[in-house]
């Protein structure tokens, strides 16, 4: 069999339809990324080269606001891990231990991920709306007026109206994700501690987290990854602003791409995006090795 | 399980659960009031009672004059297309990755990985001119090949855990039994991956079904339009009446979520399946 | 059951991807157009356009226009997106374009028909000031379908609560008004935050009733300096309404769609937007009047002068097979789509009205009284601007209504960026 399993031909046939379609929809426009932003090019005219001046831009102009675009987008994924996952965690934990309606909660909780981005962005811009928004309606009818806020339209609080929305889509997600290596605890563990006299809380710590540590690994990633790419929510919510206060990466790409017309730049922060996911995946991994 | 909780603590818990619950069915609930309200109750009257009037008439002028069956079964025909050439092609590779003997094949594990993290808006305008020069544009194939390259990683990652369980033991012996290697592929390998096609699936599902960007850009015969362009496209510059887009919205969401409800159980057991294994 | 399912639902896939997928659009003799604009299914456009496209097909048979309608930000992506891809089967050959800048792009890459040649049939009833948006370097590329100023509507039910009877005709009219109406608990104005271009519709009429419409013109055309004192003082006069409570706070989270739905429900006295509204509004609960913002420097400018313009236009593609027969069709499309409009109260007319015109409400008969005594007309900014100042300008702009600048701010900084 070793024999049969090593020859050259077979790996190719097999790997060969993957690597096309890989190669062809996502690596190559990631090249063809690379090249255009070195370019100064409307996408349409003559393209001038420049060299990294696209780069340089993006990291000193004020005026682009690519910084602060990062700045957010990092700032979504430690929200992310921190306070999303945690809860996704919580839930899974507590589903995972044979609650009544298991099954009820679960399929409830994994709802928003089916529903889409489009009708959960109409449906946060209602809650939030400023004269008849459930929240500011809530606020006044217990008497704290002076809470209500607009939230999407005043820069201090429309970073955190729109991430509030974000980090909920996703929950069910993850939750599913946990609660799927809860489940795979293996039954005989978790009584063995029982009898020893471990608590809900030591089983938890000492048994269930070492062993869906893969798991959360990924969910981690997915969450940083997803938070760096973020891009529907926002669109539909605030599209970036009042004022680019809450602008990321993404949002500024197609406003660069297709609005300024500065097809070079919107390549160039294309790039940028691609290395920073993919660096953080990276780092993740690392993290999750060492503590190994 | 809960003797050590008290009482009290469970009700604590159950309440939290509950409360959680109501959070996450509320836009369900919208929508469906949504699709059935006049423009002043959606902009203000009565945003979250019922309707005061049961607009029916919403639905019928979406399926009319928004032509919303027809984008469902585009939207259907990408997604069983796009499910279908992920899962062949994911298979075919992670066999190569998992079972065929070489070298690089870690590097190249790798390598497909690297597709988790690129965000699908990088590519739209290369893609478009390859697509374009392949004379693809305004087919199914536009959506479904983007789509199907874009799911590949996680299939792979899905279905690498899978495979890996499956003991090498039986290759052996189907070899011995004089099996070639698409022998071993589709009698022994294929037909144990039952699991993974659910995981990958769903995930190749979420991943397209409600996907925007590309489907405005790459379809422009309105025959060919999914779901998500055909729901934008009820609204417009200088008008829009509010009702129908809620219908359509409904039209849109709840087949997905009565066929969720229906296949939950397998839905989540297959998901746990992947999760481990991936 | 699970395999009848599957089976089906691959049966069906396959049977639609062969049907549908490459099946020829017409018989041989047929000519087909492709029209992509974005009159979508609630488009106040759109019967027009239907109209229109029926009545050519009736009186040309031979010719078949098939008409594609795109969301308003998507189009922009998607139009952008074809003619960088560039091949020539996946482009229109017609399309739907907005006047000024975007138009302009596509013409310096040599994407569009010059039409001076189809417009000589038609030299009579198209005003040459209708054209003056879209001519790049003395050559005419777009074919106007319709034709918009700013207007103020106001609902008058409203407004004779407080005692006027008119749309106030000055500016101490107005603040006076206006200060009457807040006196009641009535909101002035409402002006959609979200969307950038509702708050240019209120500070372009005030810049051009401060420096005039010549002035304007030359700095948007990028002819002259952003860096005049008057402008600083018409960001102020702005700024000044929104300090005094005269916009609706909750506008700066709001887009249109909601600022217009709170005017038609009363909520608010005026608003100010394109006078495509105008079919809307006159179908209000309410008495509804127009008028124009009032001077501020009456040396410099006149009551009617305003910011309007033909900025929806038709184009043809010269990448077509049939690029001749789309720069016909697209003239002859432009001019009925344009009557049609104005019958139904979505436009006013840019080609000459030979038409009966006994069914107009009179609200749009009084706009079109209004336009009737233009004395000057700037294009709206951003259309006229080229994309990446556009979206400078636009950003200026936002700063303004968040009070985050003030009117020397917004000259110098612009000055700075634009010149």
């Amino acid at each position: 069999m070793h024999r049969m399993y090593s020859k050259k031909v077979y790996i190719l046939i097999f790997l060969l339809p993957a690597l096309i379609l890989f190669c062809g929809v996502l690596i190559a426009p990631i090249g063809a990324s690379a090249y255009y932003s070195l370019f100064n090019w409307n996408g349409l005219g003559a393209k001038v080269f420049i060299g990294f001046k696209n780069y340089k831009e993006l990291f000193t102009s004020n005026a682009i606001g690519f910084m602060k675009a990062l700045r957010n987008s990092l700032l979504l994924a430690a929200l992310s891990v921190f306070l999303q996952l945690p809860l996704a965690l919580g839930l899974a934990l507590t589903l995972g231990k044979r609650v009544k309606g298991e099954r009820i909660f679960l399929s409830v909780y994994f709802m928003p991920v089916l529903i889409s981005t489009v009708v959960i962005g109409q449906l946060w811009l209602k809650i939030y709306n400023p004269d008849y928004g459930i929240l500011n309606v809530f606020l006044r009818s217990v008497g704290l007026e002076k809470w209500t806020r607009i939230w999407l339209g005043t820069k201090k609080t429309a970073l955190g109206a729109v991430f509030v929305p974000t980090l909920w889509q996703y929950v069910g997600y993850h939750m599913l994700l946990l609660y799927a290596g809860v489940k795979s605890v293996p039954p005989e563990l978790r009584e063995a501690a029982m009898l020893d006299g471990a608590t809900d809380g030591q089983v938890n710590r000492y048994i269930v987290l070492p062993y869906i540590k893969p798991i959360i690994r990924i969910s981690v990633i997915f969450a940083v990854t997803g938070s760096l790419k973020s891009f529907d929510l926002i669109y539909v919510l605030t599209n970036g602003g009042p004022l680019h206060s809450t602008e990321v990466p993404s949002t500024l790409m197609i406003n660069m791409l297709f609005l300024r017309n500065r097809y070079g730049m919107g390549s160039a922060i294309a790039v940028l995006l691609i290395v920073l996911c993919f660096g953080f995946a990276l780092l993740i991994s690392a993290i999750f090795r060492e503590e190994k | 399980m809960m003797r050590n909780n008290s009482k009290a603590a469970r009700v604590a818990i159950y309440i939290g659960l509950v409360l959680w619950m109501l959070v996450n069915l509320f836009p369900v609930y919208w929508m469906f009031t949504f699709s059935l309200k006049s423009n002043p109750e959606i902009f203000g009257e009565n945003v979250i009672g019922l309707p005061k009037e049961w607009l029916w008439s919403n639905y019928t002028s979406a399926l009319k004059t928004g032509n919303m069956a027809r984008y469902f079964l585009n939207s259907a025909i990408v997604a069983v297309a796009t499910i279908l050439i992920t899962l062949g092609v994911a298979l075919m590779a992670t066999f190569a990755l998992t079972r065929l003997i070489w070298k690089r094949r870690k590097t190249l594990n790798k390598f497909f990985m690297l597709g988790l993290t690129i965000p699908i808006h990088a590519s739209i305008v290369p893609v478009y001119v390859t697509l374009s020069r392949l004379h693809m544009l305004n087919t199914y194939w536009a959506l479904i090949i983007p789509y199907s390259a874009f799911s590949l990683s996680m299939a792979i990652l899905v279905c690498t855990g899978f495979m890996n369980e499956i003991p090498r033991d039986l290759d052996e012996s189907a070899c011995i039994d004089g099996c070639s290697v698409w022998g071993v592929f589709f009698r022994i390998i294929c037909p144990m991956m039952k699991p993974a096609v659910a995981t990958v699936g769903i995930y190749t599902f979420l991943q397209c079904w409600n996907e925007l960007m590309f489907a405005n850009i790459f379809i422009s015969k309105s025959a060919l339009r999914t779901l998500p362009v055909g729901v934008q496209a009820l609204s417009g510059q200088y008008t829009t009446e509010w009702g129908p887009i809620g219908a359509a919205l409904v039209l849109a969401t709840f087949p997905t979520l009565f066929i969720y409800i229906f296949l939950s159980k397998k839905i989540q057991e297959s998901f746990i399946a992947g999760a481990i294994k991936g | 059951m699970k395999k009848i399912v599957s089976l089906a639902l691959a049966l069906c896939m396959v049977f639609a991807l062969f049907t549908f997928a490459n099946k020829p659009a017409a018989a041989a003799e047929e000519t087909v157009l492709k029209l992509w604009c974005i009159a979508t299914e609630s488009d106040a456009n759109r019967p027009a356009y239907l109209q229109a496209i029926a009545d050519y097909e009736a009186a040309h048979p031979g010719v078949k226009i098939e008409m594609e309608a795109f969301e308003n930000e998507s189009y922009k992506t998607k139009i952008k997106a074809a003619m960088m891809g560039g091949d020539t089967e996946d482009l229109p050959d017609i399309f739907f374009s907005w006047s000024g800048g975007f138009l302009g792009e596509f013409v310096n890459a040599g994407r569009v028909v010059c039409l001076d040649e189809y417009f000589k049939a038609y030299a009579d009833k198209l005003p040459e000031s209708m054209l003056s948006t879209t001519t790049y370097e003395g050559k005419h590329y777009g074919v106007p379908t319709t034709f918009n100023i700013v207007a103020m509507y106001a609902n008058m039910d409203l407004l004779a609560e407080v005692g006027y009877d008119h749309v106030p005709q000055t500016y101490e009219d107005l603040t006076a008004c206006c200060d009457a109406l807040l006196a009641k608990g009535i909101i002035p104005f409402g002006c959609a935050g979200k969307e950038t271009w509702c708050v240019t519709e209120y500070l372009e009429p005030i810049i051009i009733k401060t420096i005039g419409y010549e002035a304007l013109d030359k700095i948007f055309a990028g002819e002259a300096t952003w860096n005049d004192p008057d402008i600083a003082t018409a960001v102020t006069t702005f700024q000044e309404m929104i300090n005094k409570g005269y916009f609706d706070p909750a506008g700066a989270a709001l887009g249109n769609d909601e600022t217009k739905a709170n005017f038609l429900a009363g909520k608010t006295a005026f608003y100010q937007n394109g006078s495509w509204n105008t079919g809307e509004v006159a179908k209000a609960d309410f008495k509804s009047a127009v008028g124009l913002f009032p001077v501020m420097n009456a040396e410099r400018s006149t009551y009617y002068q305003t910011i309007g313009g033909p900025s929806d236009v038709l184009a043809a593609c010269s990448a077509s097979k049939n690029a001749d027969l789309a720069a016909q069709v697209a003239v002859e499309l432009g001019k009925e789509i344009c009557h049609y409009n104005f019958l139904n109260a979505v436009g006013c007319p840019a080609w000459a009205v030979d038409y009966d015109t006994s069914s107009l409400t009179p609200l749009m008969v009084e706009i079109g009284q209004v336009v009737n005594s233009c004395e000057g007309l700037v294009l709206f900014g951003d259309t006229a601007m080229a994309a990446d100042p556009a979206q400078t300008y636009l950003s200026y702009v936002a700063l303004v209504y968040g009070c985050e600048i003030d009117g020397d701010g917004f000259v110098a900084g612009l000055t700075n960026d634009l010149g």
